[in-house]
């Protein structure tokens, strides 16, 4: 158990310095994170669950320089913590419940990252202005080492919640079962707005709409 | 190749690690050329290696896949020796072009196409099928794109930006709308058919409305609602509704 922890804790610092410090190569993506988050904890089925119902409400998010989006990799392994061995009806709603708020706070600790690089620039603004190559290598690093402890910080707050909720499931199974709809609505709310808004021309939603049919055709045939 | 033009591009893989408000990737395009103009005249010690350091911490912003092609180009420019301001203006000119054709062709191009055929596969072959194919998808783009990037910097220099309209790039441009929709679109049923196939029919109606107000709030009535912030508030309603 103590093992699966830290090996869970260590892809969850992968995944989320994946997000935006360290080559995104979308490790961070919820299917990825979750599925393999999944494995190491033994339950692959919950892993897939909640791959599946982040990656769709990731889809709704364009990550773009500037702009300020959530850590989904981090939400995803803190809600396969939650549905890891227990049954999918009990947990699913509220897996996806604590994979949003962790990937909101995780958003939130990437923006105060952010402020505090800025703040170490500003500090060592002379020494990288005349091109010091020690000032640039230490603020690259130090930037990098927010970045961990970001994600550790996160960690710490999304699989500390998985446990209690692990602990004492809040929930009847009235409940479970009516949270779980909410959840799988809400997400496909979230892919299709986000599609719609990646590829909002004409002629891209008539793609769209030739793609759903396909898909439709496909449900009935498979 | 140069050693330095290797470690160049491995630098550029860690080119967001320092983002910030004020200089956005300004450090990391520093800390990625820094290999390349070790071999300005006068070496590490000289003062055109510090002098052109100290210009590439300035403010930059681009897309992290193609920002190899902004340090090649500029640690091009510094070793043509262009005036300072020339290479200033060149360095703003050169910000928009690279975050454009990074944020349509990758973020909502290929890595949306990558990942909702990495969806479909996972529910329709298996997880570990879907999650292979989105990476692989996703990385050859990646590597292949990071690499041509600081190649094509370092080779075209100030005049980079003709250089950019590669017919495979411009192809790739055109089709990143109508694909990412077409794949979406054809991921959508065949996924939320296997999220609801134990659902009795009042649960798929209940997902059906959800689902349809919050379309109905995201595209006419809160368009900045996004999707995380609609999951927490029904979720948070459910619990309020007394079913947690």
């Amino acid at each position: 158990m103590i093992d699966n922890v830290l090996l869970l804790g260590l892809w969850g610092v992968l995944v989320g310095l994946d997000m935006t410090s360290v080559a995104q190569t979308m490790l961070s993506r919820p299917l990825v994170a979750a599925t393999v988050a999944g494995v190491i904890v033994g339950d692959p089925a919950g892993g897939l669950l909640m791959g599946v119902l982040l990656e769709f409400f990731a889809l709704d998010v364009l990550p773009v320089g500037a702009a300020r989006y959530p850590d989904y990799g981090l939400g995803a392994v803190s809600a396969v913590a939650v549905v890891a061995g227990s049954p999918g009806v009990l947990s699913t709603g509220l897996g996806c419940g604590l994979g949003l708020a962790v990937a909101y706070i995780g958003g939130v600790g990437a923006h105060l990252a952010r402020i505090s690089n800025g703040a170490d620039v500003v500090r060592h603004a002379e020494a990288l202005n005349s091109g010091d190559p020690r000032a640039i290598y230490g603020v690259h690093m130090r930037g990098l080492l927010r970045e961990v402890t970001r994600s550790v910080l996160v960690l710490v707050v999304g699989l500390g919640a998985a446990h209690i909720m692990r602990m004492a499931l809040p929930i009847t199974l009235q409940g479970a079962v009516y949270l779980r709809i909410v959840v799988v609505g809400a997400a496909i709310a979230a892919v299709v707005s986000g599609t719609v808004r990646l590829t909002g021309r004409r002629v891209a939603m008539q793609w769209f709409v030739l793609g759903v049919v396909g898909g439709i055709v496909g449900v009935v045939l498979l | 190749m140069s050693q330095g033009f290797i470690r160049s591009w491995f630098r550029t893989l860690l080119i967001q690690a320092s983002w910030n408000y004020e200089r956005m990737i300004g450090v990391g395009i520093a800390f990625a050329s820094e290999p390349i103009l070790r071999k300005l005249p006068g070496g590490a010690k000289g003062s055109a290696y510090r002098e052109a350091l100290g210009r590439a911490t300035a403010q930059f912003n681009s897309h992290p896949y193609l920002s190899g092609a902004a340090v090649g180009a500029l640690a091009k420019s510094e070793y043509d020796g262009l005036p300072r301001e020339q290479v200033s203006r060149f360095r703003t000119a050169l910000a928009g072009p690279l975050g454009s054709v990074g944020d349509k062709l990758v973020w909502a191009g290929t890595l949306p196409v990558a990942s909702a055929l990495g969806l479909f596969l996972a529910v329709v072959v298996s997880p570990l099928v879907g999650v292979i194919t989105l990476l692989v998808i996703h990385n050859v783009v990646n590597v292949s794109l990071r690499i041509w990037a600081l190649n094509v910097g370092w080779r075209g220099g100030v005049n980079v930006a003709s250089r950019l309209g590669v017919p495979a790039l411009e192809l790739g441009l055109r089709i990143a709308g109508p694909a990412t929709a077409l794949a979406c679109g054809a991921m959508l049923p065949v996924v939320t058919a296997w999220l609801v196939r134990d659902f009795e029919p009042s649960g798929i109606t209940g997902a059906g409305l959800i689902a349809g107000v919050g379309l109905l709030l995201a595209r006419w009535v809160w368009p900045t609602l996004g999707g995380i912030r609609y999951g927490l508030v029904v979720v948070l309603l459910a619990a309020l509704a007394g079913w947690l």
